[in-house]
């Protein structure tokens, strides 16, 4: 399917005087607006010993300003019916708004608010702080959780993407409210801030509204810190968990390039052509005929850094060693046997069609472009991705598979009995 | 709680609203419902602009058809229409959409099951002759049969290994009772390997016919190609067939509280799940007023309960409530992640503020609170032509399509005085099933 689901209407890309970037998009569909604001910092800013700090950061952001208690931030907000929300990931850090178009201006005036002068309250910290470390347990009590984490640790050790991008329970405590504000301080800056609106607003409108709101915030007149995104130095790696599961998992993947490689484009390609959707390459050979799993898969992230390539499943625990083996043939198959003009001209209308219905709703919108500025790529990558997708060959999808399937990394958890055997 | 096909891309999770202008008046129903001389029901919305068409098939048959011997049939059923037909081999028709770019999956609950699938406008012509017949014609193959159970039985051993899975599970035995809304969607291995072909072949002869049946389609088509359409390819059904039916079970609420505990390996934190019944798709406007108790006892940090037990005291971790509608009755649910040792008094503190829901009425500001969320998550929730077609489809099967739009007058229309008698009849401790989860 070659159809793009983005608005053509009216749009504005511009820069205000201190830098921060301003793309406005008018789609008058819903009576909706959406905006991100995006920062180029996230997991790739921390280090092993303050892992989790821009994901508890953000998470504060909502809970206090120089102005409005976290009471009177909620109040602002649940009485219009609206959302607001911050959060982080492994290469920026963002705030989110979801608004009816008349609530907009007042709802998008506190975002900017808590942006700018959130106030970290000590009471507040420790109440995240405690709903963080509850979410690092309940990762635990999922078994794919807990055999990722392994996969995820064998693969990046001390890099800041081997961390959950809640940091560990250790990091967590340690973090006091002089770190988030020093991390506020240095991070948040108007100069290397993305902000995207998109919905029934006039972009001459919405553009003037950020320039009132964020337009006087000066920048400080040191360089924005960058991103400590190292190489990663570890080897193939397999790691066995026994643990008393109904279902045993097994994942599987190597070190993948990042989003700026030539490989890019090639690698999704085929994350897509075995992973995705009810006619991809693992599920027929390994649901359809075989039947080994309901849950049989492949990705690939993308990342600034060094990214993974990652497929998995989850399986009996007596059919372990046949779901090892089936998940390996095909991943060998690709950099051994090319794929056919058919495959490949499938897996690019599947990805092409796939990403255009990703790009349905407002908020997806300003999601995909906010990202790609922020990622140093330009809003132009919506169209260069795709036509790089479109342009891939077979050998180039062969080539590139030989290059990223070298050092597979493996975990497996399930029963003793059923996975010892395969330390 | 629904399951779907394939967990890619998973359904979304019909919610009981959309449509609405913030006006508070009626708006004209936005879509043509077509029934068709065979019986079926055709629900058609028009989007101009749009380059895509969702198709989404809803029918009456659920695992609340299923008899106890039976239960997991009709989401066995549901994997099986993707096995294919005389004319379409396995496999065939995920290839044909997803080769073009679209996407499709299906999923089951108590009351449907529903099979979808999103695609560019000019495809229709090439893809619906392929689900109407797999949906009409499904040949339900002998060794398909035997494979695709491995794959459900799998299905099933991931949902043990979810504590959250298990606990609503246990949970819906207990506010359930004999009713089929107390077993499991999925069955069990052992009921599903004592099935047989022929069984499910006469399940779908049975219920996959077209007075069961809505066709919902929106997005960039015109009503007159959607219904030349349809006619064409929802043309032959099965010949009808009777297999073996649900005993009636009737739903009455708990008359006493009801407590459970259950030690689970692996838990990290402690669950309090309490459950109420409350009135079904039937009675939408009741509905709609425990929706606005639920949104002002759980959700948000200025709700009663987030603000005392998560901010103020700290005794949870975590606190929400849902609310969701079926067919015969709604759910009413307050889900607490804490420390196991804080379970008995967090229990207590739900307790008093539930029963004071009965005689104490909401303020004003709670109310205008808990309608501004719900009719703008209402309005949220129709953005895409997949979310429209799911609400009609899911209002269209449970009642009616039109009747998805009442749902943010009814919201709007409470006051705080009228939901004294609707605490008052459905949520009294007495009627509570409470379940407790604890590390083993």
């Amino acid at each position: 399917m070659t159809v793009s689901t983005a608005p053509k209407q009216n749009s504005i890309t511009t820069h205000l005087g201190n830098g921060l970037k301003v793309i406005a998009i008018e789609n008058p569909a819903a009576d909706i607006v959406s905006a991100r604001v995006f920062l180029p910092v996230g997991q790739g800013n921390e280090t092993p010993e303050n892992a989790g700090i821009f994901s508890l950061l953000t998470s504060l952001l909502t809970r206090g300003t120089a102005h409005r208690s976290s009471l009177e931030i909620a109040e602002a907000v649940e009485y219009v019916g609206a959302s607001l929300g911050a959060d982080s990931a492994s290469d920026y850090s963002l705030v989110s708004v979801k608004t009816v178009s008349a609530d907009f201006e007042q709802i998008f005036t506190l975002a900017t608010e808590i942006l700018r002068e959130p106030s970290f309250p000590k009471n507040e910290i420790e109440l995240e702080r405690k709903l963080t470390i509850q979410g690092l347990r309940s990762m635990q009590e999922q078994p794919f959780s807990v055999a990722y984490k392994y996969f995820r640790e064998g693969m990046y050790g001390q890099h800041p993407y081997g961390f959950s991008s809640m940091g560990t329970e250790e990091t967590v405590m340690s973090i006091q409210q002089e770190h988030l504000l020093e991390a506020h301080q240095k991070h948040f800056r108007p100069d290397n801030m993305v902000v995207v609106i998109v919905g029934r607003i006039a972009p001459e409108k919405a553009v003037a509204l950020v320039d009132k709101l964020l337009g006087d915030w000066s920048t400080p007149d040191y360089p924005a810190p960058v991103a400590n995104l190292p190489a990663v130095d570890s080897h193939a790696y397999r790691i066995v968990t026994p643990q008393e599961t109904n279902q045993a998992f097994i994942i599987i993947g190597y070190l993948a390039a990042c989003v700026k490689h030539p490989d890019f484009a090639t690698l999704k390609l085929l994350s897509t052509h075995l992973g995705n959707g009810l006619s991809s390459r693992l599920f027929v050979e390994l649901r359809e005929k075989q039947g080994l799993a309901y849950d049989v898969s492949a990705f690939y992230p993308t990342r600034l850094g060094p990214s993974q390539f990652v497929s998995y499943i989850g399986t009996a625990p007596e059919n372990v060693s046949v779901a090892l083996d089936g998940l390996q043939s095909e991943l060998r198959r690709l950099c051994e046997i090319p794929l056919t003009e058919n495959e490949l001209q499938v897996a690019k209308n599947k990805m092409l069609g796939q990403y255009a219905l990703g790009k349905q709703t407002n908020g997806q919108i300003a999601q995909l472009f906010g990202w790609y500025e922020i990622l140093g790529l330009g809003t132009e990558f919506d169209t260069t991705f795709q036509a790089d997708v479109a342009a891939v060959t077979i050998d180039q999808a062969q080539d590139a598979a030989k290059r990223c399937f070298v050092d597979s990394y493996i975990s497996i958890l399930g029963p003793a009995t059923a996975v010892e055997a395969l330390r | 709680m629904q399951y779907a096909h394939s967990n890619l891309n998973s359904a979304p999770n019909p919610p009981v609203s959309n449509l609405f202008d913030g006006s508070g008046g009626p708006l004209p129903f936005p879509a043509s419902v077509i029934p068709l001389a065979n019986g079926l029901t055709v629900i058609h919305q028009e989007i101009p602009a749009t380059p895509v068409v969702v198709v989404d098939v809803w029918i009456r048959a659920g695992a609340r058809y299923e008899p106890l011997a039976w239960a997991g049939m009709a989401h066995f059923l549901e994997h099986m229409v993707f096995k294919g037909t005389e004319k379409i081999l396995p496999g065939m028709f995920d290839a044909a959409i997803e080769s073009r770019g679209g996407l499709t999956n299906a999923a089951t609950s108590h009351d449907y099951a529903h099979f979808y699938m999103t695609i560019a406008a000019d495809d229709l012509d090439h893809a619906l002759p392929y689900l109407a017949d797999l949906l009409l014609q499904a040949a339900i193959p002998d060794d398909e049969f035997i494979r695709e159970r491995q794959v459900v039985v799998e299905e099933i051993h991931q949902s043990w290994d979810d504590p959250d899975a298990v606990g609503f599970q246990t949970l819906s035995e207990m506010l359930y009772g004999e009713h089929p809304y107390g077993r499991s969607v999925l069955g069990t291995p052992e009921i599903l390997q004592a099935r047989s072909p022929e069984e499910m072949r006469q399940f779908h002869r049975t219920y996959y016919q077209p007075g069961n049946m809505r066709v919902v389609i929106a997005g960039g088509v015109s009503r007159e190609r959607v219904v030349d359409l349809v006619q064409k390819t929802f043309h032959t059904f099965p010949q009808p067939d009777a297999c073996p039916q649900a005993a009636s079970a009737s739903l009455r609420q708990l008359e006493n509280y009801t407590q459970q505990t259950l030690a689970l390996p692996r838990l990290e934190h402690g669950r309090l799940m309490m459950a109420w019944l409350g009135p079904g798709m039937g009675e939408l406007q009741a509905a709609c007023g425990l929706d606005i108790l639920a949104t002002v006892l759980a959700e948000g940090r200025l709700s009663r309960l987030v603000r005392e037990l998560r901010e103020d005291r700290q005794w949870v971790d975590d606190i929400a409530s849902s609310f969701s509608v079926q067919e015969d009755c709604s759910l009413f649910m307050l889900s607490s992640w804490l420390e196991p040792t804080y379970i008995k008094e967090v229990e207590q503190v739900i307790c008093d503020r539930i029963a004071s829901l009965a005689t104490i009425p909401i303020t004003e500001i709670e109310l205008e609170r808990a309608q501004r969320v719900l009719c703008n998550d209402y309005a949220f929730s129709m953005e895409t032509p997949g979310q429209l077609a799911g609400l009609y489809g899911y209002y269209g099967t449970l009642a009616t399509p039109e009747l998805s739009l009442a749902y943010p007058h009814y919201v709007q229309d409470y006051s705080p005085q009228e939901l004294l008698p609707l605490a008052q009849q459905y949520l009294s401790p007495n009627h509570c099933a409470t379940l407790a989860l604890i590390p083993q």
